[in-house]
């Protein structure tokens, strides 16, 4: 791989962090290699809104490289939100473009003594100030920016105003509204003044066998282009599976409490494909191009909103207007915000308004009644400037629920608020939720396609009942293992390519000699790894837990009565990762087995 | 009645099934399509095959074989190997999981599809239902 660009905001210096071969080939990139490398930093005594907090950028060997669905990097660092690791990955040209630069990645440390934003152009670096552009938000930063260096081909990140005031689900936006959006690292982008970080190059990117690589690439983009899932998500966008989610009560409404929702219907990816779309957009070099272009009453084309998105400020508020959603969601990546976790927190503040346990005296006077869009657009700027209510609000569902004594409602694991795909309907997500190294994500493993019916055989993965218990455990850690493996390369997940086209993709870039089960083995390298991480920041297994809502069944809908046997898969999962049942910690004999000795005397002593 | 998939006696008795079928005809109340099944060449089978099926409000209005599908256009074509199909008809593969997994391919307008998915697993279940032998 390329350098890493390192850079101290306190200080201005800049280097080039030469990334050591050997955890090239031990951890691939992306965040299996941005653990490696932040393992060292990443202790309980960090702050991580602290000026020694790193806040780590990195592409994958894949990025960028014109292959299947790889036009994605990963940022990652210790989250505000879970005090754990943090990863979120990305897609849009960002990643690409820095690698255009000469650099797989930027390392950020220090912290600006006012705002700054950084300008990466090949090999030259600016530190540039951005008291200009503080306060103004996601899409309006990368205007001014292009404008101001007259790059109109330049690539920028960076975060609004929610990144700026330290919102703890605050987000990192790119693009036409791609966002790393999870864990909160905008915050910490926040923290050390900087608004953003331009990039834009003109070098090739290095693979070791390119005239290997090149059909190679070509045949796994045109098979990708034809496979039914990517016909799906370029004709419906994400929300594509919203109508059988909600048939199956795998659509969370009303904040997790409710099994049906009228509404549903109206704003699925079919719904929007027949009314408001009218483009559509992709990443780099992607032929799934699931991103949506909706024009709304006003005739802007704009962002339209993924199924995340649409359940959070739809069904999870009871709100069935697209064109409303659509809204909510722009005002979110206007403000760096990210919508799972602010929809999930909001949902919260309904559920405990309607409760009784939030009232008008602490909204300002203001009713949270479900399915009010005007106040929940309220809310989202409150939640922005930490003003009011916002200012418990911008802390997340766990803090707002103990703020309030209802922790327990928060449906939320190890402060991360619980993706809108509910374990009463896919049983597998609750040990994803539960053991996810971020919180409760879906990212470290969409382990409901697999109970949809996404078990493929050549991952070696068994097709179980989507309410099936124990026998699907060892399954949910090699999904999760082979997610590991995506999240490095970075790989969208969406990319339902078959596992020997992966491995000789990684063997043209990269130069190695990797087979299938050997990806596993670094997936599961990774996994771990992190894991260790977590486990030296404090978590354990009283970590490894759903909140009670998911334990809760539904009275009606798709999944009516079922919950997830989840005291019995834990122990199964355990059991398949080798991990000690009493500590939650990784056993010293799986550590060694994955060449993780060395964590060993750390997380045991 | 021995149904031995793939015949045309196979095809016969499916869409007997269909116009019979109470489940079937509630959970496909709304559906209106017709589609071409292609079962591609693998195994004993060398010549691919071409089944039409107009399906319409929970019923089957017309089955046909033909010798392709450019005429007739339909709605949805659903094509595998006769090996991967053969399973299907067999419960030995899930239709969503080989849907899911580059074992049975699906064209048409995936809105309609996406919102109909209880529909074509049901019609799946009435086609399994109906075979009682593959040819081999």
């Amino acid at each position: 791989m390329q350098p890493i660009l390192k850079i101290n905001l306190t200080t201005n210096e800049t280097s080039e962090y030469i990334i050591p071969a050997k955890w090239e080939r031990d951890y691939l990139g992306g965040a299996s290699l941005a653990a490696r490398l932040l393992y060292p930093i990443l202790t309980q005594n960090l702050d991580p809104v602290s000026p020694e907090s790193p806040l780590l950028f990195l592409n994958g060997p894949l990025s960028g490289t014109v292959g299947p669905a790889v036009g994605r990097f990963v940022v990652c660092g210790k989250s505000p939100a879970t005090a754990l690791w943090a990863e979120s990955n990305c897609g849009g040209f960002w990643g690409p473009e820095l690698r255009f630069c000469g650099y797989d990645g930027v390392w950020i440390t220090g912290k600006a003594a006012k705002p700054v934003y950084l300008w990466i152009n090949d090999g030259k670096i600016e530190v540039r100030q951005a008291t200009h552009l503080w306060g103004l938000d996601t899409y309006e930063i990368q205007a001014r920016i292009k404008n101001e260096l007259g790059q109109t081909g330049a690539h920028i990140l960076g975060i609004g105003i929610a990144g700026e005031n330290g919102v703890l689900f605050a987000n990192i936006m790119c693009d036409h509204g791609r966002a790393a959006g999870r864990t909160g690292l905008g915050a910490v982008m926040g923290a050390k003044n900087l608004k953003a970080i331009a990039v834009l190059g003109t070098k090739k990117i290095p693979l070791a066998r390119p005239e290997l690589f090149a059909p190679l690439r070509s045949a796994a983009n045109r098979a990708l282009k034809e496979d039914n899932l990517s016909h799906v998500f370029h004709d419906l966008g994400t929300a594509s599976v919203a109508d059988y989610a909600d048939y199956l009560g795998a659509m969370p409404k009303k904040y997790f409490h409710s099994g049906t929702f009228d509404g549903a219907g109206k704003v699925s990816g079919s719904t929007m494909t027949e009314t408001i779309l009218a483009g559509i957009s992709a990443c780099h070099a992607c032929v799934i191009a699931c991103g949506r272009v909706v024009r709304l009453e006003d005739g802007t084309k704009r962002k339209g909103p993924e199924y995340e998105t649409i359940v959070s400020f739809g069904p999870n508020l009871l709100i069935d207007d697209l064109a409303a959603i659509t809204r909510l969601g722009e005002a979110c990546d206007r403000y760096g915000m990210d919508t799972i976790s602010a929809g999930g927190t909001l949902g919260l503040a309904f559920h405990l308004f309607e409760k009784g346990s939030i009232t008008e005296m602490d909204t300002g006077g203001q009713a949270l009644h479900w399915g009010d869009v005007k106040t929940i657009e309220k809310m989202l700027h409150l939640i922005a400037t930490r003003k009011g209510i916002g200012e418990y609000l911008s802390q997340g569902s766990r803090r707002l629920g103990r703020h309030f004594g209802e922790e327990d409602e928060a449906v939320q694991v190890n402060g991360l608020e619980v993706a809108y795909h509910d374990p009463r309907a896919f049983s597998g997500m609750a040990l994803v939720y539960a053991t996810s190294p971020r919180g409760a994500c879906h990212n470290q493993s969409e382990y409901f396609q697999v109970d949809l019916g996404q078990a493929d055989s050549s991952l070696g993965l068994e097709f179980y009942d989507r309410h099936a218990g124990v026998e699907k455990a060892a399954n949910v850690a090699r999904h999760q293992d082979w997610q590991t493996v995506f999240n490095a390369l970075v790989m969208c997940l969406f990319a339902n390519i078959p596992a020997e086209t992966v491995s000789s993709l990684i063997n043209m870039a990269c130069g190695m000699d990797y087979s299938v089960d050997y990806l596993f083995y670094i997936g599961e390298r990774a996994w771990n790894l992190k894991r260790a991480i977590n486990n030296r920041l404090g978590l354990t297994r009283v970590n490894d837990k759903l909140p009670k809502t998911l334990l809760e069944p539904y009275q009606e809908g798709g999944s009516a009565g079922y919950v997830p046997p989840f005291s019995k898969m834990l122990e199964a999962y355990y059991t398949a990762r080798g991990w000690d049942p009493e500590t939650g910690k990784p056993k010293p004999e799986r550590l060694a087995r994955l060449g993780l000795e060395w964590v060993v005397q750390d997380i045991w002593k | 009645m021995a149904s031995i998939f793939p015949s045309t006696e196979w095809l016969q008795t499916l869409f007997d099934k269909l116009n019979s079928d109470e489940r079937y005809e509630k959970i496909a109340r709304n559906w209106e399509g017709d589609m071409c099944v292609v079962i591609e060449p693998s195994g004993p089978l060398t010549e691919p095959l071409f089944y039409y099926l107009d399906l319409w409000h929970g019923k089957c209005r017309k089955i046909e074989i033909l010798k392709d599908f450019s005429a007739v256009q339909p709605k949805f074509v659903l094509s595998a190997t006769y090996e991967n199909i053969s399973r299907i008809m067999k419960g030995e593969l899930d239709a969503m999981n080989a849907m899911m997994t580059r074992k049975l391919h699906v064209q048409g307008n995936m809105a309609y599809l996406m919102r109909n998915v209880p529909t074509v697993l049901d019609f799946v279940r009435c086609a399994r239902e109906v075979t009682t032998e593959i040819q081999s």
